[in-house]
């Protein structure tokens, strides 16, 4: 009886820690990550972002999806780095509007993938 | 973290409300909260393992709620008799003093067949065999044997009459005809529909339960003569 509260109360302790730093630490990553592109964003919209900007981003991404992989399907995070790469191409090339376009798409991608994740009667049905 | 969690639970409440609803066939020796673990358990642990794409901490949530469920369960049993009865339900007296109880093996989704297949596989080959049997709430059967069982003849008794149908089939592999079997409840001032059980033995042994009353056994040769 004694061992089976214990056991009861470790997994629930491990189950609500597990859930407290999960959703702060894939949040803190997805907001820092939104700040950087947001500042990508701005530098595109000047049409003053170089090849260099957008490669300083994918390094902070490459990072952040190190870690990010154990909390979130692959798939998803996938989804991050092929549109990454083709800003990196596109702001190579200076085609500025596409630049724009991708990183809206990341910038939406970085406030939803975390949402999905959160805990909500849509997430769970 | 805690989506999966409350996933994990809506489908172990779920699989555990459909399982009680079965009836005690499908667990085997098994409280049915522990048959509802093994059943997903495996799958838990295989998806996130064979797919990479799905980080292992999904498998490991789902596997820690799964035993958190269960130690639940386990308490929630020794705590009050309610809960024991709701969670794995009670036991069934399917044989008692008066025979067959039809009733129980309903509410169990089981019929006569079933319960002498189970007796069989106890080694008692006729319903006379055991004072008491009892479905534990595990699904396994609990004998009670008669002193004597073993004294009788040994035969194989066949179902003629199953809740009010005859079995056409086993009514001609004794070589009895509908118009005698309708005699000889006749004379018992009984009438297929009311007859819950009859069964036949090589022996001509007759088991047969009325509806409401007690069970009461005779030769079939005696009672032609």
């Amino acid at each position: 009886m004694r061992k089976t509260v214990i056991s009861l109360i470790c997994a629930i302790l491990i189950l609500v820690g597990g859930e407290i730093f999960e959703s702060f630490f894939v949040q803190k990553q997805f907001d820092e990550f939104n700040t950087a592109l947001t500042t990508l964003y701005l530098k595109a919209d000047e049409e003053k972002i170089s090849k260099e900007d957008v490669l300083a981003v994918q390094k902070v991404w490459i990072l952040k999806k190190r870690l990010l992989h154990m909390f979130i399907p692959h798939t998803e995070i996938k989804e991050v780095d092929l549109w990454l790469s083709e800003s990196v191409s596109y702001a190579k090339s200076g085609n500025f509007e596409e630049v724009l376009s991708k990183i809206e798409v990341l910038i939406e991608m970085c406030e939803q993938i975390p949402n999905t994740f959160k805990l909500k009667p849509e997430n769970i049905l | 973290m805690s989506t999966i969690f409350f996933r994990t639970l809506i489908i172990f409440i779920t699989l555990m409300v459909v399982l009680r609803l079965m009836g005690k066939r499908q667990i085997g020796e098994m409280q049915p909260f522990e048959f509802v673990v093994t059943l997903i358990i495996a799958d838990l642990a295989c998806i996130p393992m064979a797919d990479v794409a799905i980080p292992l901490i999904y498998g490991l949530v789902a596997i820690i709620t799964l035993f958190v469920l269960h130690q639940l369960f386990s308490l929630l049993e020794n705590k009050s008799n309610l809960l024991k009865f709701i969670i794995s339900g009670k036991p069934s007296v399917v044989i008692d003093k008066n025979g067959v109880n039809l009733k129980e093996l309903k509410k169990n989704n089981l019929d006569i067949s079933d319960l002498i297949e189970a007796l069989r596989s106890q080694g008692f080959f006729s319903l006379d065999d055991v004072h008491y049997a009892i479905f534990e709430s595990n699904g396994k059967l609990s004998t009670l044997a008669k002193e004597n069982y073993l004294s009788n003849p040994p035969s194989i008794p066949t179902i003629l009459i199953n809740s009010g149908k005859i079995n056409k089939t086993n009514l001609l592999l004794n070589g009895i005809s509908e118009e005698d079997l309708k005699e000889v409840l006749a004379k018992r001032e009984t009438k297929i529909p009311f007859v819950e059980v009859m069964t036949i033995d090589k022996n001509n042994k007759v088991y047969i339960k009325i509806k409401n009353k007690p069970y009461f056994t005779f030769n079939l040769k005696e009672s032609y003569a």
